[in-house]
């Protein structure tokens, strides 16, 4: 038996080992950073963002010595999809036109197909890079830092802190139970029903049971964690040494605000405002 | 409030995931929208979207965002225990205010509703001109590019039908199964113990006195402890011992705040749970009693916020100084309870509780975490109340209370459990005779190979398990041994070598060979044990006479068929998950590490079954476990495992070349 090619499975929350410049920003700066360009994507998703964005994904990728080896292998039914979109598109045709020889392509389409599997390509990357440099420790706290203008509004910000950090303790160790449970559903044996109703109940029953043991453990463990809270005298600070934004955060906001605004006056006052 | 706070985070959590299983991502969001009221299910929802938009970006975001919406709708409808047309019509006004939301955003975002209009007419132009270079096809190509030429003018009102039509559907769906799981869970269960203390005394829980102390739940009919009189001085160690089932937890609530039924608990002020100079509880799940993910910000972890704590000087104490940057999910179970101890010393606790704290440890962890509570006494101004069910473990205390528990009150051993006396087994029974079962050649893994966080786990293992043989593979934590266990269960396919069952790959016949999981509550899908066993087996749920047979092999009574799940004890679970796959005659069976959370009287009955399984039906057993004890009679043949290679030769006792 030969092992089969290894397919690289997309690895959660946790970041890529190492340290750098982007490890060590506070995880509030990546967080607004991510923020601003996700709005500016939303309002002005022409080339000119799409070209700012792509620029500080880089740059960042390479201050942050990320490998190529944290991209997951993409499965086949996702390049199928844009196989499929691609073609179609590019049947379209549309301006502007292009000759080789005696040729004449359209190429608006595969632009247009192209420009919106950018746009959802970079959004893809903002969120990746965050969680491939930032320890889950630190976006707990940060979150605290960045809600405390909406406590003014009654708004229970570190409560949703709170919540975070605990969500974000309990993820590794519910995976394992998830896991552990999928496991225990594969060793069953399986006894296809005969009729399509009874394969159709047969499944909806299935789901239920999984849905309810997957429930029964996570409101377990939440039991549980609730009891070590009491235990605690219920809840208070949530970080020993919580990071404040330095020097370098600054400049990382600044260099985000730039970008940002040149894109924007980009896509209003330049020619490539008129590229549709 | 604690307990909310906790399911809510966890239930965020299952959110991103659900989430991606289509639709269903409703159902944990109903639940909390269910059981709690608005403001949990809006933290519930910050906490899921930060999650998902980690490990999904926006989309995984937007998806929560809109599980959280439908969800929380099914979930106050159910509370208000309405029916399907409620559910309809309040979906469709929620729908119009979601698609109103829609619409405003594509309103305010003209420039990307333009690009998405664009793309999407490129992809029809382009659906329309493959069309029209089909025969036969041209006609219908041009009734595509009309139609949606002809809907273009109207999208926002598209947009409106499209999310009132996905509105109400994912909400009857939501709903649906939302009904299917509560009915499932018949309520759901609340497992949680301690309840936060309030009182404007000052603070001081100690010398506590008990004068005659009993204690019932309600709708028992017989008292969990008591009558009982003691006293705890200050910087006291005293033990309190007794089986299962003798009210050892039921003390500890009530020295943790609980008002017992009858008798009279004095103390010279509160009990003040957590906070300072008050009274500390540790408890037997060591997972759970972690709640930072950094070891440093778990010391510190719901201090008030003025507090400033010497994190350093407290681990150190615990032995776990340098760790302080550590990721609290590589710690093994002994390090979590020193690190637990150590959390509670941060508040200066005059009264600490420690309610079997040993019981999910290995045997070297045990004695570490041991040795730290003996010394508390003698550092702080701290009386120690230590529960256990080990003898040693009491022996160093001052004084040790043995609960006997009233004569009624002590569970009686049946009719549910059937303990068979240990047979012992002869050097000849140790000599594994039969052919080849399981054979593992050069046998190694990685996971997430070709990633920088690739780590391996498994280097060059090559052995064979014989047929009726009973092996022990022995490693402490990170050794391996659990992956070990999946290879040899065929769920994990090695990165090299291969594992042969019979020999094919294993990892083509899941099922032949059974495995039990460390946690058994986790194996355990169906609500009552009779089903349970039918299903893991493959029989019908109505074949009671193979459903008994397969209850009488582990030693269970018939009658615990119609038992619920949620009702069995630790040893009873295990018991029904053996049942389940024993009833298959597996190839062989594999045990991740049977004895966890068990007791001392549920491992040795185990282990006494099993042995006699072994011997009687010709078994093979494999036990993967950090403990030795007690295990030499039903695994005479014992391999080690050592960060992820074979270590030392193979030990066989029973002469085994």
């Amino acid at each position: 038996m030969t092992a089969p090619a290894a397919r690289r499975p997309v690895v959660l929350l946790r970041p890529v080992p190492g340290d750098s410049v982007i490890h060590r920003l506070w995880a509030g700066t990546k967080l607004i950073a991510v923020a601003v360009m996700g709005v500016l994507l939303t309002f002005y998703p022409g080339w000119g963002s799409v070209a700012a964005v792509t620029i500080l994904v880089a740059i960042t990728t390479w201050l942050a010595h990320i490998p190529r080896g944290v991209l997951p292998s993409v499965p086949r039914w996702m390049w199928l999809l844009l196989l499929v979109g691609g073609g179609t598109a590019a049947l379209a045709g549309g301006e502007p036109f292009v000759t080789l020889g005696s040729v004449t392509m359209g190429l608006g389409g595969v632009i247009s197909f192209l420009h919106v599997t950018a746009i959802s390509l970079v959004l893809l990357g903002l969120g990746a890079l965050v969680s491939w440099t930032t320890n889950v420790a630190e976006i707990a706290p940060a979150i605290a830092t960045l809600g405390r203008p909406l406590r003014a509004l009654r708004i229970p910000a570190d409560e949703w802190a709170v919540a975070l950090a605990l969500a974000l303790r309990a993820f590794p160790m519910l995976i394992d139970e998830y896991r552990v449970l999928f496991a225990a559903r594969r060793l069953r044996p399986r006894v296809p029903a005969q009729t399509r109703r009874g394969r159709r109940r047969q499944r909806a029953a299935e789901i239920v049971d999984l849905l309810a043991a997957a429930v029964t453990v996570a409101l377990r463990r939440g039991d549980e964690m609730g009891d070590a809270i009491t235990a605690r005298g219920g809840v208070g600070q949530i970080s020993a040494h919580p990071s404040r934004p330095r020097r370098a955060d600054v400049v990382a906001l600044v260099v985000v605000t730039v970008m940002c605004a040149l894109a924007v006056y980009a896509e209003l006052f330049t020619p490539l405002a008129n590229i549709r | 409030m604690a307990a909310l706070c906790a399911a809510t985070a966890i239930i965020a959590v299952v959110v991103p995931f659900a989430g991606g299983l289509a639709l269903l991502g409703t159902v944990p969001m109903g639940l909390v929208s269910y059981r709690y009221r608005l403001r949990v299910l809006i933290a519930a929802t910050v906490a899921g979207c930060t999650i998902a938009f980690l490990i999904a970006g926006l989309g995984g975001l937007m998806t929560v965002v809109h599980s959280a919406y439908i969800g929380g709708l099914a979930g106050a409808i159910k509370r208000r225990q309405r029916g399907a047309a409620t559910v309809v019509a309040s979906a469709v006004v929620a729908g119009v205010l979601f698609g109103g939301a829609l619409l405003a955003l594509l309103a305010l975002a003209a420039r990307l509703r333009h690009l998405l209009y664009r793309a999407m007419s490129f992809n029809i132009d382009g659906v329309a001109n493959a069309l029209r270079h089909t025969p036969g096809q041209a006609v219908t190509a041009d009734q595509l590019r009309d139609a949606f030429d002809a809907i273009v003018p109207y999208w926002p009102a598209v947009v409106m039908v499209w999310a009132v039509l996905n509105t109400v559907f994912v909400t009857l769906i939501g709903w649906w199964a939302l009904s299917r799981v509560l009915t499932r869970l018949s309520g759901i269960p609340d497992v949680h113990k301690l309840d936060p203390t309030e009182s404007d005394s000052p603070v001081a829980p100690v010398p506590v006195c008990l004068d005659d102390v009993r204690f019932r739940y309600p709708d028992t009919a017989r008292d969990a402890m008591g009558p009982l009189s003691m006293r705890v001085d200050p910087g006291e160690h005293v033990a309190i011992t007794g089986a299962n089932g003798s009210g050892k937890t039921t003390l500890m609530l009530m020295l943790a705040g609980r008002e017992p039924s009858a008798g009279a608990i004095t103390r010279p002020g509160a009990v003040g749970l957590g906070k300072t100079g008050g009274t500390a509880v540790i408890m037997q799940h060591p997972e759970s009693q972690v709640l930072g993910t950094r070891v440093a910000d778990d010391v510190v972890w719901g201090l008030p916020a003025d507090q400033v704590t010497d994190v350093d000087r407290l681990l150190a104490e615990v032995g776990l100084d340098g760790l302080a940057d550590r990721d609290t999910g590589g710690l093994s179970g002994g390090e979590l309870q020193r690190l637990a101890v150590a959390a509670a010393l941060a508040r200066e606790p005059a009264l600490l509780i420690a309610d079997e704290v040993t019981s999910m440890v290995d045997q070297q962890g045990r004695e570490a975490l041991i040795s730290v509570l003996s010394g508390l006494t003698e550092h702080h101004r701290t009386s120690l109340v230590h529960i256990t069910h080990y003898n040693d473990e009491a022996a160093s205390a001052d004084r040790v209370v043995r609960l006997s528990g009233t004569a009624e009150n002590v569970r009686p051993a049946g009719p549910e459990m059937v303990h068979t006396a240990p047979v012992p087994l002869g050097g000849a029974d140790a000599v594994p005779e039969g052919p080849v079962v399981l054979e593992l050649r050069g046998v190694g893994h990685r996971y997430v190979s070709g990633s920088p966080w690739e780590s391996t786990a498994l280097r060059d293992i090559s052995f064979a398990v014989h047929e009726g043989e009973g092996l022990l593979i022995h490693g402490l934590n990170g050794s391996g041994k659990s992956t070990l266990a999946w290879i040899m269960a065929g769920l994990t396919v090695p990165t090299s070598g291969s594992c042969l069952l019979d020999d094919a790959p294993v990892s083509d016949q899941v099922g032949a060979v059974a495995i039990s999981f460390q946690a058994a509550r986790l194996q355990l899908m169906r609500s009552n044990v009779g089903r349970e066993v039918a299903s893991s087996a493959g029989f019908s749920r109505r074949d009671r006479p193979r459903i008994i047979e397969a209850l009488g092999m582990v030693g269970l009574d018939p009658a615990l068929a119609e038992r619920r799940i949620d009702q069995l004890s630790g040893g009873q679970m295990r018991r029904v998950v053996l049942a389940g796959l024993l009833a298959r005659r597996p190839r062989a069976l594999i045990l991740d590490e049977p004895l966890a959370g068990l007791d001392a009287d549920s491992q040795r009955a185990l282990v006494a079954l099993l042995a006699e399984l072994r011997r009687t039906t010709g078994l093979t057993v494999v036990v993967i476990s950090h403990d030795f004890a007690g295990l030499e009679e039903l695994c005479p043949r014992t391999l080690h495992l050592h960060r992820g290679e074979l270590v030392e030769a193979t030990v066989t006792t029973g002469g085994r070349s």
